[in-house]
């Protein structure tokens, strides 16, 4: 069930790279939060506790609702609809995905003669952690940015599933908090943007250099 | 001991209560002067008596290298909330209201994320509570609500927040490490040392390395750095100071937490090597840039790079340069201060940051002038500053562990360095300009900017001539923690 899972998740990563309405991130944002729910509660479904229940039900909560509703607020209020082309769709960009799963899942494999992980697990992980960076490098619009570093840390919460790297529920719920916290700021700072860059876009920012 | 816990935990916390409630600066500015001395005055006491004042269940604690990173906090806090009201008198703009509002919250915050930070014994409680640093740190660095202020706060807060992922990625590795000892895994820092040696090396090894890529952004080491520059760069002189002064340091604090575990495993020497490669390199880059910054606080940011640089290529030296880097981390601090809050000054009088329309920087700002001159001496490691004593200490542990390419690219780059600052420096305080100023400005009187500062760059020559027991104890003992003896 957990490779099932972690399958799925590489598929949103596979349509990450063919879709660029911004739209349909927020998409691929809610359905890897109900996946990397489910991973963490299939792969503790053995010896489930009140813990376990609690950090699933604050990845659902801030994962497939908080985060996903603010980034839709972010495109209301920034009036993003109406060009949520972030970039012409490239069919490289696909490829370079296909490519990082790929190297993910091996990577994923020679990991588990070292050590014992969870090789399906792992390899989405990594995969997902290297696909957000991609995403953040290819997409122009600074809000397909926050999009990616939130893919990141998607893959880094089933990393700690794949490595089984149980931390205090405590600090989980404290990473949470943060995740949300930087969210938001990250929203605040895009809404002052939209005055300075009115287009959104990364590149804009070159105010600052040497 | 509950005492100690309620100046150095309870009492910032209350004050960013306070003066997120409080309409009134001036209450504001008593709040957060009464919480930086009290917390001045509880590291001290921990330091003088090595005490640990927190039950060992709370994942929090002090050792003497988390007494010896307060001080530092602690100095440069006090140093900020003495210069803030100050600061905040002359930014009465209209467009700067929200700032104002959120100046000493924000401070506030910022004392008690680096303060968790610090006595936090628990890498993973470690890393939830340094997302809290670059939390606090986004209003302040936005103060002037400018184009560039705004990109600085995107960058810094995209960047550090990505380089904190590599840093879980770290933890998780040094996990997975220590579930090989057949024990509970743990992720209590004593816990890891005590079962260092069962560690797999292998995971240690994956560990460090993420663990030093990702807390070079906050460290500010290269190539990591262009976030921190342009953050340090356009935020207020307080704050920049801050940034400089305490923040790094504390992040600093950080990789060595890391580097301590891995010193006790047989990849000691591999981390002692990557440090040394990752100082180098910043040592490097910051040589680059200071000869082509055109901006003075772009070239005071890139002055961190360096300095942060030395430390790290020093701590990968171990022995007696590694003392020194612990007292550089130190007295940088110090010197940190006077130059931001001496460049603050400038910017703000003389409208300008481009080094090439600052001239004659004695005659327009005497007292600013001559403290940023003082500052500029220190801080290239001139006698009897506190640098050329810890740069001493650097060399002579360099020389003892035989290091003699270290040595070499270690001198070299400090002399180019120094040409490099000088020029830019001399250049701002010397050269007359070439049309006469107007003259209805009245002349720069002393300021407790200047007196804050020169304390500052006084305090480190004592330090550093009579080496005081109360504190040069604890970095012995910090040294035998990783290792190493005089």
């Amino acid at each position: 069930m957990t490779n099932a899972l972690s399958i799925l998740f590489c598929l949103t990563l596979m349509y990450l790279a063919v879709t660029t309405r911004l739209r349909s991130y927020v998409l691929i944002l809610v359905f890897q939060g109900i996946l990397v729910a489910g991973v963490y509660t299939v792969s503790f479904f053995e010896n489930f506790s009140a813990t376990h229940l609690v950090i699933a039900g604050a990845v659902l909560l801030l994962r497939t609702i908080l985060i996903p509703a603010y980034i839709v607020k972010i495109i209301r209020d920034l009036d993003m609809e109406h060009r949520d082309r972030t970039h012409r769709y490239h069919p490289g960009f696909l490829v370079q995905i296909s490519g990082v799963i790929i190297a993910a899942l091996l990577l994923s494999y020679q990991f588990s003669r070292m050590a014992s992980v969870l090789v399906i697990p792992l390899g989405t992980a990594l995969a997902g952690i290297f696909s957000g960076g991609l995403l953040i490098i290819r997409r122009r619009l600074l809000l397909a940015h926050v999009i990616g570093f939130l893919i990141i840390e998607n893959g880094l919460f089933l990393l700690g599933v794949g490595v089984k790297a149980e931390m205090p529920w405590v600090i989980e719920l404290g990473a949470f908090l943060d995740l949300f916290v930087l969210v938001f700021l990250m929203g605040i700072a895009m809404n002052h943007l939209k005055s300075h860059f009115p287009e959104g876009a990364g590149e804009d920012l070159t105010t600052l250099r040497d | 001991m509950m005492l100690t816990i309620l100046l150095l935990v309870v009492l910032p916390l209350l004050a960013v209560g306070f003066t997120a409630w409080s309409r009134s600066l001036e209450k504001s500015h008593l709040a957060t002067l009464i919480t930086a001395t009290a917390h001045l005055a509880a590291t001290f006491y921990l330091l003088l008596t090595q005490r640990n004042p927190f039950a060992a269940n709370l994942w929090l604690g002090i050792d003497p290298l988390g007494s010896f990173f307060l001080i530092i906090l602690s100095h440069t806090f006090l140093a900020v909330a003495l210069y803030s009201p100050g600061f905040l008198h002359r930014m009465q703009k209209p467009e700067y209201n929200a700032s104002r509002r959120l100046y000493y919250p924000a401070l506030n915050s910022y004392l008690l994320a680096n303060t968790l930070v610090i006595v936090t014994q628990h890498f993973g409680l470690l890393w939830v509570v340094l997302e809290l640093t670059t939390f606090s740190l986004a209003p302040l660095i936005y103060f002037y609500r400018s184009k560039e202020s705004l990109e600085a706060v995107w960058k810094y807060l995209f960047l550090v927040s990505l380089g904190l992922v590599f840093l879980l990625i770290g933890i998780l590795a040094l996990g997975l490490a220590a579930k090989g000892t057949g024990e509970q895994a743990s992720l209590l820092f004593a816990d890891l040392v005590r079962v260092a040696v069962r560690l797999d090396p292998l995971w240690v090894k994956v560990g460090f390395v993420f663990a030093l890529v990702g807390i070079s952004a906050k460290i500010g080491l290269a190539p990591m750095h262009p976030a921190d520059i342009d953050a340090t760069s356009n935020a207020p002189g307080p704050v920049a100071a801050l940034m400089a002064g305490s923040l790094r340091s504390t992040a600093m604090l950080v990789l060595l937490r890391f580097y301590e575990v891995a010193s006790h495993t047989s990849v000691g020497e591999f981390s002692q090597r990557l440090l040394m490669i990752a100082g180098a390199f910043s040592l490097l880059v910051a040589t680059v840039y200071i000869w082509r910054s055109r901006d003075y606080k772009r070239l005071l940011a890139y002055s961190s790079v360096e300095h942060l640089g030395i430390i790290t290529l020093s701590t990968g030296v171990g022995g007696a340069a590694m003392l020194g880097a612990l007292l550089h981390t130190l007295f940088n601090s110090f010197g940190k201060i006077a130059l931001f809050f001496m460049a603050g000054r400038i910017n703000r009088d003389l409208q300008t940051r481009e080094i090439e329309s600052v001239q004659d920087l004695m005659q327009r700002l005497p007292w600013s002038g001559f403290v940023f001159g003082v500052a500029f001496f220190y801080v290239v490691g001139t006698p009897p500053s506190g640098f050329f004593f810890s740069e001493l200490l650097m060399l002579q542990g360099m020389v003892h562990a035989r290091a003699w390419l270290v040595l070499g690219v270690f001198l070299v780059l400090l002399m180019i360095i120094f040409i490099g600052m000088s020029r830019a420096v001399l250049r701002m305080m010397q050269n007359p300009r070439r049309s006469a100023p107007p003259t209805s400005e009245p002349p720069e009187r002393f300021h407790l900017a200047h007196a804050v500062s020169l304390y500052a760059l006084a305090v480190s020559v004592p330090i550093a001539i009579f080496q005081p027991d109360f504190l040069f104890g604890p970095l012995r003992s910090i040294l035998a923690e990783f290792g190493f003896s005089l």
